[in-house]
């Protein structure tokens, strides 16, 4: 009986499983510990979140926007809340739009920190998973300070912000950054990026070559580390990212090392951007006063802007209803998982948990 | 030795066989106890530590300083239903655990506990038997692998099989350029022969050797690659549950301790010290041996199958050959 697939084995990895990040599955054929053909099924929190937003008022979405990419749920707002302004013509106040920069720098420290424990996590190092929630945490109580919220901050309305930051919230952000900086610097460095077991498992592994950002559309942080130097808030600013200094970081390798520098280093850059805009923050109103519901006259609404994991952009068509016609959403995640049934073969079973790790997908975003 | 202190005291009074029947299970009791007593106290340890390292508390509520948190676990591992999946191969799934449990109390019964006496039965050439209970794993762990019936059981038990024969080998080496070094395979007579000189210093890679390898062989964090919870979940105890799954912990932690007392025996001249008694100083040494093999699972990330034996093969292995070519020409000369 000569079989040539008897050494051949079929194993689903996900969706419920330690290192998919969610829940995500991949249908894994593997011989001998080394992968041969991968298959990623999506969709198990499909919600339907483009239908929704045609179901509801424009102010109404804006809790599910933040559900989106529940790890960057205030880029997400952000977003949303740009694309119905731009829609509605109207402009928010410059105190506002410096405090929605900030907070997006927040969130986006929040969620490489995430990364960073996470990528821990899946190569085995527990500490730096506990270290890097450790770190989040402090930005999650200055969150929830300012809106409430922890996760799901709905702290952006559109026309501007809910609330105003409450007082002494400045020395507290910048003695919280002295802190990150430093634990990111020389606890982290001894633990991951200097640390040689680590080096070995993440060197060399994984790497995305510049026809597959092509080809798959890959944005933000993965393709800065293949030495594609885009960035939005730089090509195309928007918010004050025109009224900060800040360098777009760029990695060359392209593999999974290149895109946990890119991370570590894009942490220290947004804290170099949240102190200069705690200087130069202007006082004065945070919102222009909109209606509860209100209706869009008919229009074709394009808004894109910088998640932590890639472009992400806002379609929206209004046709003089109180609710949106059309809302397509371009989640960065979406393109980037594509990528995997190319990265993935070749590689040993311990490599698809870094390769997935370091892509750093967010399944709420992927499914939508 | 217990076991002839206990056969003297009772042959006193009672026939030779009923004080033989008698200290044999005076010895399997204390012996049990003790190696029920290991994983509790030193998966105490280990929790403690981790959560210092972890920047949190670890065990706190369950009895003093969390001490009671493994025998509450104990209690609740014993009282799990027990569940698997339908077409497993009952005999060698059962049979696994109890192996492993007993390979773990077998390495309790023979090993001396920080003096020549304190060893509950003597047996000549117990380093080697040692090492042949360390050894027998990779056959447990590939049966295990294979009676669950499992993909992830079986890749699991396939890189254990695969990981554990690597390093058997330079462990062996190590243990081999020691008894050179000494002349026995006795622990007690290789302790006592570093009276004045520790082999750390004759020997310091060796000790190197003997640190990575034991580690990979007793599947020990940063080498729990057979187990690898981010890649195969549990590996090849994955579809144990109950005390099943609770017996493994025994040979973990056990077998944590058993390596560490060997590095103090070997290369840290057992009990020898200045000063104070020398159970004290040997278990000085061994608790911080101890510690230092554990707090290496929480600094470093697992590596991969192919790169740890690529570093079995290529690096520790030629070391220990060559380690042990020197100690030979030494000896020679």
């Amino acid at each position: 009986m000569e079989n040539k697939n008897r050494n051949k084995i079929t194993i689903n990895i996900g969706p419920v499983h330690p290192s998919t990040h969610g829940v995500l599955k991949f249908v894994v054929e593997i011989d001998q510990d080394t992968i041969k053909k991968v298959e990623p099924e999506i969709g198990f929190v499909h919600r339907g979140v483009e239908k929704m937003a045609e179901m509801k008022y424009f102010n109404s979405f804006m809790p599910i926007a933040d559900k989106l990419d529940y790890i960057s749920a205030l880029n997400w707002e952000v977003l949303y809340a740009t694309t119905v302004e731009n829609a509605l013509g109207i402009t928010v106040p410059p105190r506002a739009i410096y405090i929605r920069t900030l907070m997006c720098e927040m969130q986006r420290m929040m969620s490489h920190l995430l990364f960073l424990a996470h990528m821990g996590e899946d190569l085995g190092n527990t500490t730096l998973f506990m270290w890097g929630f450790r770190e989040r945490e402090l930005l999650m109580d200055l969150t929830e300070e300012v809106s409430g919220g922890r996760l799901a901050p709905m702290y952006v309305s559109i026309g501007g912000l809910y609330y105003d930051l409450p007082e002494g919230f400045s020395e507290r952000l910048l003695s919280t950054l002295n802190i990150i900086e430093s634990k990111v610097k020389n606890e982290y460095k001894a633990l991951s990026y200097e640390n040689g077991l680590f080096k070995m498992r993440m060197v060399g592994v994984g790497v995305i070559s510049k026809e597959q950002i092509v080809k798959y559309g890959i944005t933000g942080p993965n393709i800065r580390a293949s030495g594609v130097k885009r960035d939005i808030r730089k090509d195309d600013p928007y918010l004050a990212y025109d009224k900060v200094d800040f360098d777009v970081m760029t990695e060359t390798a392209g593999d999974c090392y290149a895109r946990f520098m890119v991370r570590v280093n894009e942490i220290l850059e947004s804290i170099k951007i949240i102190r200069q805009i705690i200087k130069d923050i202007p006082s004065g109103e945070v919102k222009v006063k909109v209606p509860w519901i209100f209706k869009i006259p008919p229009k074709y609404t394009f808004v894109r802007q910088e998640t932590p994991r890639g472009e992400a952009a806002m379609y929206m068509v209004t046709n003089g209803d109180q609710k949106p016609y059309r809302l397509k959403i371009r989640a960065p995640s979406f393109y980037t998982i594509q990528a995997v049934k190319e990265l993935f073969v070749g590689s040993k079973v311990a490599d698809l948990v870094a390769i997935l790790g370091s892509l750093d997908p967010v399944p709420g975003e992927i499914d939508r | 030795m217990i076991y002839d202190f206990f056969y003297d005291f009772l042959a006193a009074h009672f026939s030779p066989l009923l004080s033989t029947i008698g200290s044999w299970l005076i010895v399997f009791i204390i012996g049990g106890l003790i190696t029920l007593n290991v994983p509790i106290f030193l998966g105490w340890v280990d929790r403690k530590l981790s959560g210092r390292i972890q920047a949190r508390y670890g065990p706190v509520y369950t009895g003093p300083f969390g001490l009671l948190q493994n025998v509450a676990d104990v209690i609740k591992l014993m009282g799990k239903r027990f569940l698997t999946n339908q077409v497993i191969d009952p005999l060698i799934y059962n049979i696994v655990p109890i192996a492993i449990a007993l390979l773990g109390f077998f390495m309790v019964f023979i090993i001396p506990w920080g003096n020549a006496n304190l060893v509950l039965l003597y047996v000549p050439f117990n380093l080697l038997f040692i090492y042949i209970a360390l050894a027998v794993s990779p056959l447990l762990v590939l049966l295990a692998g294979w009676g669950e019936n499992n993909k992830y059981a079986m890749l699991g038990g396939f890189r254990g099989a695969a990981q554990i024969t690597t390093y058997e080998l330079s462990l062996l080496i190590v243990f081999i350029s020691v008894a050179l070094l000494s002349g026995s395979y006795d622990i007690t007579t290789i302790a006592a022969a570093q009276s004045s000189v520790w082999y750390v210093l004759y020997l310091p890679i060796t000790l190197v050797v003997f640190g990575i390898s034991s580690l990979a062989v007793i599947e020990r964090g940063p080498f729990d690659i057979p187990e690898a919870t981010q890649e195969l979940q549990a590996g090849w105890k994955i579809e144990y549950s109950g005390i099943r799954y609770g017996l493994f912990f025994i040979a973990e932690y056990v077998r944590l301790l058993v390596i560490s007392m060997l590095i103090v025996y070997l290369f840290f001249g057992g009990g020898n010290g200045l000063f104070l008694p020398n159970y004290l100083w040997f278990w000085i040494k061994t608790s911080i041996v101890t510690i230092f093999m554990m707090s290496l699972r929480w600094v470093f990330n697992r590596p991969r199958i192919d790169q740890l034996i690529n570093i079995g093969f290529n690096w520790l292995l030629p070391l220990a050959v060559v380690n042990l070519l020197i100690v030979g020409a030494v000896m020679f000369f």
